[in-house]
């Protein structure tokens, strides 16, 4: 078993027949990607690569039994697409898109909370489990397959540390953005809890920017319920206050919430390596795992 | 491209006044002589605020009450041409002063971790919240709130409750913040804060501050908001990456960084800083063209001194090849001498080396960015 999804995941996309979902819907089926349907409003009965488009969700998983969705919606059209999703029984939804209105994601994470769906992003680069499958537009080839996993708030910075850990030797099993809004749908913990429990993944490595509490809260719950080896990079650390570092979520308040330094302290207090750039990250892994 | 959404308090005050929040009288100005003429309208004594997107006011003397129309003009003249924490002044708030018998705090805010609106309030207004929760958290009390169910007048009323608040205060206060909720929800705020608010000596409320800021992903419902980008961004670099559609934040040293990631941008500056001290901070996002490069190159080199630029692209999504070839058209065309370091991976990575290769710049084919940063102090040394 790897986290969220694998080779069998059948997986939908929705906003399948705008350009940037045509061209990602053929990348990712490229990768191996068992991709079933595509939905699109108003264009229910077209083909794209090859796949059915539906005019809504709940068509998609009764004619193709679609299970996961991947969303390239316009900002506007999230909110009524994830509940739509929602109400339809995906169990996993990966939101690609870039500057989803804040209220909207609070919004659509209180109406997820009582149902068994996992959301991921917005502003995710995509999940994607090495060699298998992937959801969102992470290049395959920047990762290669192997046991540990990677929980990362951005894209680039992902493949920065996946490619260095592949000089080391380390592949990855799944590698999940999580995105890098200020508000997401899943948390860093709650995915962290997912590695944990998976067969397939020995160590992980949180690929962290400054902003927010996410890395806050994961320390607290590493301390409490982790096992496996946590190593973790935090991106950032000469940002200004007050400015916003490219994502939207990427800025220190004037409180002095979401610095570096208070992220990097919090996890060495809970025993988690902190590599000072990205490349160190193997040397970090390679400490838990010596050669044979 | 993010945009910082903070409103002018009288932006904040307008939106206050259509919930039904009461404002006190005021008008907006932007020289003495009509500062004095508002101030006659409003009558004696008025507080005459610097409009401006940062807190400290009062610290600056951008806040001063005036008892006669000859210190309204004298004091509106000093304000109007000086500066809060490097803001200048361009508009003024006269507002009727007015008596207060008791200050109270406001707020709703995004609890970003657990993804909910949060109402804060508190009976000892007038003071920063953030001081206050360190000096006095007993003083606060914050409630997450439904963004589904919304804030109900029960629950606003507790609120106040537990403040110590009771009878006509109560009703008074807790209908505010609901009205404030509103105003939340309504103009998708990341914050909507009243801080005071105050109960006159004549036992009315006014909300004497405001301070909004709006989710600028939001702004495609909020046209009628009608807010200009003027004074918001004062950087004319950083206006100029938004142009074109980059994250450029201008920062004090003289190393350029262009990166095709946000992450990836932060991790290179913190990389350059070990040494050197980066220029900037940019991001390209996925939507590298050789045209965008080409304009990002005359960007980055439009800040005085520049000593070398350092590029971190990965080839993703982007086809870092287009990008090579508008880098290396703006270094011919303007005949860039200094040092110019690519690292560039990922897919189509040998074409884009040699198009870069070709026309002089130094090209990382390592692949952790610690190595290129070295490569390219070597070159500032006079290395190869």
């Amino acid at each position: 078993m790897s986290i969220l999804l694998n080779r069998d995941t059948k997986v939908l996309v929705q906003g399948i027949t705008g350009r940037i979902g045509r061209v990602q819907t053929k990348w990712m089926m490229e990768y191996g990607t068992n991709i079933v349907a595509g939905v699109t409003p108003g264009k229910g009965g077209e083909v794209v690569e090859g796949i059915p488009v539906y005019d809504t969700v709940s068509e998609a998983v009764a004619r193709q039994g679609a299970e996961a969705s991947v969303f390239f919606v316009p900002p506007p059209g999230v909110k009524e697409a994830a509940m739509q999703t929602i109400d339809a029984g995906i169990r996993l939804i990966v939101v690609v898109t870039e500057y989803v209105p804040v209220q909207d994601v609070m919004e659509i994470r209180e109406y997820a909370s009582d149902t068994n769906v996992q959301i991921i992003g917005p502003t995710s680069p995509g999940v994607i489990t090495v060699g298998e499958a992937k959801m969102g537009i992470m290049p395959g080839n920047m990762f290669t397959p192997g046991r540990i996993g990677m929980i990362s708030r951005s894209g680039t910075l992902s493949y920065e540390v996946s490619i260095n850990l592949a000089t080391g030797g380390f592949g990855q099993s799944t590698v999940v953005g999580i995105g890098a809004d200020p508000v997401v749908f899943t948390n860093l913990s709650e995915l962290l809890r997912l590695f944990e429990k998976d067969d397939r993944t020995d160590a992980i490595v949180i690929v962290g920017e400054v902003g927010g509490i996410q890395e806050e809260k994961a320390a607290e719950f590493i301390d409490r319920w982790m096992t496996k080896p946590v190593v973790a990079y935090i991106a950032g650390l000469n940002a200004p206050a007050e400015k916003r570092m490219g994502h939207a979520g990427a800025i220190i308040q004037g409180d002095g919430k979401g610095t570096p330094q208070s992220k990097v302290a919090a996890l060495r207090e809970v025993g988690v390596d902190i590599a000072t750039y990205p490349a160190d990250v193997v040397g970090l892994i390679q400490r838990h795992f010596p050669p044979s | 491209m993010k945009i910082d959404m903070r409103l002018y308090e009288f932006e904040g005050i307008q939106l206050f006044r259509k919930e039904g929040i009461p404002v006190p009288e005021h008008a907006v100005v932007t020289n003495p002589e009509e500062a004095r003429e508002k101030a006659q309208e409003i009558g004696l004594p008025v507080v005459l605020k610097a409009q401006v997107l940062t807190g400290g006011r009062w610290l600056a003397g951008g806040v001063r009450t005036a008892e006669s129309l000859d210190d309204v003009e004298v004091y509106a003249n000093r304000i109007l041409g000086s500066s809060v924490r490097g803001f200048p002044v361009q508009q003024l708030m006269v507002v009727r002063s007015v008596n207060t018998a008791r200050e109270f705090y406001l707020g709703i805010t995004v609890d970003d971790y657990h993804g909910t609106p949060l109402a804060i309030i508190s009976a000892e207004g007038g003071v920063s919240i953030n001081m206050l929760a360190k000096e006095r958290p007993a003083a606060i009390i914050s409630r997450p709130i439904s963004i589904i169910r919304g804030l109900k007048p029960s629950a606003a009323k507790r609120m106040c409750r537990e403040i110590g608040l009771s009878g006509d205060e109560l009703i008074s206060v807790a209908g505010i913040l609901s009205a404030l909720y509103r105003v939340f929800r309504k103009y998708d705020a990341l914050v909507a804060e009243i801080n005071p608010l105050v109960r006159t000596q004549n036992g009315a409320y006014l909300a004497l501050d405001s301070k909004v800021e709006i989710d600028d992903s939001s702004l495609f419902r909020h046209s009628d908001l009608n807010l200009s980008e003027e004074g918001r961004i004062l950087n004319p670099l950083e206006k100029k990456g938004r142009e074109i559609g980059v994250s450029y934040l201008e920062l004090d040293g003289d190393i350029a960084i262009i990166a095709s990631g946000a992450g990836l941008g932060m991790a290179t500056m913190d990389i350059v800083s070990r040494r050197m001290r980066p220029a900037n901070f940019l991001e390209t996002g996925g939507a590298i063209t050789e045209e965008l490069l080409y304009k990002v190159m005359d960007l980055v080199l439009q800040k005085e001194g520049i000593r070398a630029v350092f590029i971190n692209v990965y080839g993703g999504i982007n086809p870092i090849h287009e990008g090579a070839k508008g880098i290396v058209r703006y270094m011919q065309e303007h005949g860039v001498t200094i040092p110019v370091v690519a690292k560039a991976l990922g897919n189509r990575q040998e074409e884009t080396w040699e198009i870069f290769k070709e026309h002089g710049v130094h090209v990382v084919t390592d692949v952790s960015t610690e190595k290129g940063i070295e490569q390219l102090g070597r070159l500032l040394e006079g290395g190869t």
